[in-house]
């Protein structure tokens, strides 16, 4: 009777590894070539500084993104990332200068971006507006405080003592890098591992369904949009202690960049589909893109047109690989 | 025979990467006949009928309209050759007026223009007319029944002058009086000499209005048979491929009550709902659609609010004012739209099963793996859910183990009151027994059951007693040993119905 079981239990994992994680060996393969062909384009592409580089500049875009997974896994989306790390920078920020201690400064960033991603969630979930329109509303919001509260300048001369946390790195590594690896991991637990994850991917997936299974519709909702909101304050603390100063209009168009990293991982902007470690690779692609490109001389216009056909490519590979329906 | 079909598949097969759905499928429909086709899930009906109306092209064989071979490349090709689809879940855009609809991807237009809007209406109206006047071409679809719908479809069809027009479960949604309307519809089509294409899995259908069947089984023909000639459980035992045991009721119900509903209600369509379920008791709640059974399943499961009314289990008042509430108290819905309000199509089978566990699955904030596939393998065996694989996506699975795992989900859950809303809609003949089988093992079990259903054979072979509603309350409480179906209907239909029918016909969706 056991050896049944354990017979037949194996198969289906192998099975299991096979069907779930080529997606994420996709992404990962699409890193491989464009790493390959920067590598032939361009002198010193993989000197050790280089690499490190491309983790630093993609950091923030990862940092977002992973929020931004968790929001499109759930069925939402978040467009008010950008002002809301404006937000958090900016009173985390005058807060420093005015000479208030690092913990209780960056605590009181975190907490704008709970409060801000709480009310994007509460309109989601508890009231019932759509999440495109309800971001796209707090987007505009969250950045008219931000320059409300700064008269539009930015807050200049940040401790040198904050700007070392953020600075600093450890093991050869930038700490911001550090810091969003360690993100990821509790992201890839939470989605693994916690009924949140599977409360996500089943509010995403079918939300009717999950509700008369019992799942905590409102509650899963409402978490997801206050990490994202959490992850953009911590976005905004990392890119203020690396220029040493926040400005009101800092995070333009970050949704896009994060929207974009988590669709090129293999996230369903139809909810109930979407990777860790494919939202990672995605951000990791479009730093590499433009660290390439930038050292190649590339004008900026041809970036952008860059970055907007690699988002086509991968999910014109997506659609041929998965086939029709 | 000597006329020439109207239709006619000739060694049709069909090879997808995977699979062979389809090989060397022939048979023939004549000029104003209605055709069945049967078969379980997976049979090959689908697929057939993709190829029929132009979505699917077929490996080998072909298909032949009045004689002639004919090239169904696209819909629009299919269509041109004079096949009309009408699907089971209907293929239209609600917020569309009805005419709207049915003029659909070839608007009538002036000068290649404008949408000629009145003249669409006006056709639509003729096309109509004959069918169901009631139904208005300038309203809105969404506003009308599913049972006008089709009637919409039908005659959308007409408007395109159909020669063959294929049904893929229409009535899955009917009351009795909409499908009588609906026959005599079907049966109007064929007057005219279309040839009708009818696939259902209520066989009374099917032996009511149909004259041949075809029956499939594992992608290939396992005859076609006159059904005057033949019993409805030949053809059962054809489209399964054994003769499945006929079984008697058995009733397991103890003295204990488990549930005891007073005077519930909800703000529309419940009134005053009072009833006790015993443990081990089957009871079944019959009535026909609308007349609130599904509403008041849904308040029971915590799904939706009640607005006055006490729930008591095991003679403790508990409150329900949601699914988790019901949850903890013991009691889990199996929906009647398992796809809608059942499954999470991309998760694991696994995955769906543990969903209403996750509390006791992740006792630290963590999910005990290895746990959740223990629990998930055990009620999968529970059920017998096959194909064994703990980690396949449920979308995958046949709708009768997708079935099996919701109720596996609640078996998990603990759950000790079981809802089902229509237990075994859109499931194989083969899988219904093993419902009912189950359904029955587990009223053995202890655990007490309520089942909504339309088709009063099920209620009949299940319940222990019968509920009968009507517009929103209790009718009738029937009794094991008083239990038939013009019992049942008696209570069932409002007297004002029978006597507005006998009056002036019936109205479709009055």
């Amino acid at each position: 009777m056991t050896d049944i079981t354990e017979h037949t239990a194996a198969r289906p994992r192998a099975e299991f590894l096979h069907r779930f994680s080529v997606r994420d060996a996709g992404t990962l393969i699409g890193l491989v070539v464009i790493l390959a062909v920067f590598g032939a384009l361009v002198p010193g592409f993989f000197a050790e500084r280089n690499l490190i580089n491309i983790l630093q500049q993609s950091s923030i875009n990862a940092c977002l993104a992973l929020g931004m997974t968790l929001v499109i896994i759930s069925g939402g989306i978040d467009l008010s990332v950008g002002p809301t790390a404006a937000l958090s920078a900016v009173i985390s920020a005058s807060m420093l200068v005015a000479g208030v201690p690092f913990p209780l400064a960056i605590a009181a960033g975190f907490a704008i971006g709970l409060v801000c991603g709480l009310l994007n969630g509460v309109l989601v979930a508890y009231v019932g507006l759509q999440p495109f329109i309800v971001t796209l509303g707090t987007l505009s919001t969250y950045r008219a405080l931000a320059l409300i509260y700064t008269g539009g300048n930015p807050v200049l001369g940040l401790p040198a003592g904050f700007r070392a946390i953020f600075n600093g790195s450890l093991f050869g590594l930038p700490l911001a890098v550090i810091i969003v690896a360690v993100v990821a991991l509790i992201a890839w637990i939470l989605l693994k591992k916690t009924p949140f994850g599977e409360y996500l991917l089943a509010v995403g997936g079918n939300e009717e369904a999950a509700y008369i299974a019992g799942v905590p519709i409102t509650r899963t909702k409402i978490a997801a949009y206050m990490i994202s909101g959490l992850l953009a304050a911590l976005a905004a603390q990392i890119l203020i202690g690396r220029l040493g100063a926040a400005e009101p209009i800092l995070g333009n168009l970050w949704e896009l960049d994060a929207i974009a990293a988590a669709a090129i991982g293999g996230a369903s902007l139809m909810g109930g589909k979407g990777s860790v470690v494919g939202t990672i690779l995605g951000a990791v692609i479009l730093g590499t893109m433009r660290n390439g490109l930038t050292l190649m001389n590339v004008q900026s216009f041809y970036q952008l047109l860059a970055t907007g056909l690699i988002i086509l490519a991968a999910m014109l590979i997506d659609r041929v690989t998965r086939g029709r329906g | 025979m000597s006329v020439i079909p109207r239709l006619q598949f000739e060694g049709i097969s069909k090879v997808f990467p995977a699979v062979r759905a389809l090989s060397d499928v022939s048979f023939s429909v004549g000029a104003g006949e209605i055709h069945g086709l049967l078969g379980e899930n997976g049979a090959g009906k689908s697929t057939l009928l993709r190829i029929l109306s132009g979505v699917y092209r077929p490996t080998a064989g072909s298909v032949l309209i009045d004689g002639s071979p004919v090239t169904l490349n696209n819909p629009v090709a299919a269509r041109a050759a004079g096949v009309a689809m009408i699907h089971q879940e209907l293929q239209q855009v609600p917020h569309l007026s009805v005419a709207q609809n049915m003029f659909l991807g070839h608007p009538l237009t002036r000068g290649g223009i404008f949408v000629a809007r009145r003249e669409q209406e006006r056709r639509a109206a003729e096309a109509l007319a004959a069918l169901d006047p009631t139904i208005d071409p300038a309203g809105p679809l969404g506003s009308l029944k599913v049972a006008q719908r089709q009637i919409v479809e039908i005659a959308r069809a007409l408007l395109d002058r159909a020669r063959i027009v294929a049904m893929d479960e229409p009535t899955s949604s009917l009351t009795p009086s909409e499908f009588e309307r609906l026959a005599e519809v079907i049966a109007g089509l064929a007057r005219d000499g279309v040839a009708v294409v009818y696939v259902s899995h209520k066989l009374d259908e099917v032996f009511g209005i149909c004259q041949r069947a075809t029956i499939m089984r594992d992608g290939v023909v396992v005859g076609s048979v006159d059904l005057a000639q033949v019993s409805e459980k030949a053809v059962v035992s054809m489209m399964v491929g054994r003769e499945l045991a006929q079984e008697q009721h058995r009733s397991h119900t103890s003295s204990e009550v488990r549930l005891s509903v007073r005077g519930l209600a909800s703000a529309t369509k419940v009134h005053d709902v009072s009833f006790e379920l015993h443990r081990g008791e089957v009871l079944g709640i019959a009535g026909l659609v609308g007349s609130g059974r599904t509403e008041l399943l849904r308040l029971l499961a915590g799904a939706d609010r009640a607005s006055s009314g006490t729930v008591e289990i095991d003679g403790k008042a508990i409150k329900l004012s949601s699914p988790r509430d019901a949850i903890a108290a013991g009691i889990g819905l199996v929906p009647e739209e398992r796809k809608r309000e059942g499954i999470v199509p991309l998760r694991s089978i696994s995955s769906n099963m543990a969903l209403a566990s996750m509390g006791v699955l992740a006792p630290r904030g963590v999910i005990d793996h290895t746990r959740l596939k223990r629990v998930a393998a055990t009620k999968m065996k529970r059920v017998n859910l096959r194909p064994f694989l703990l980690d396949r996506p449920i979308r995958l699975f046949s709708g009768g183990n997708q079935q099996k795992a919701i109720i596996g989900r609640w078996l998990a859950a603990g759950t000790r009151i079981l809802l089902f809303d229509e237990p075994t809609r859109g499931i194989d003949v083969g899988a219904k027994a093993e419902i009912y089988h189950l359904i029955e093992e587990l009223a053995a079990e202890g655990h007490s059951v309520v089942v909504v259903s339309s088709e009063l054979p099920e209620v009949i072979r299940l319940a222990d007693r019968v509920l009968v509603m009507r517009d929103g309350t209790v009718a009738a409480a029937i009794d094991r040993a008083d239990l038939n179906e013009q019992a049942i209907a008696a209570h069932a239909i409002p007297q004002s119905e029978t006597q507005a029918g006998k009056a002036q016909g019936h109205r479709a969706g009055a």
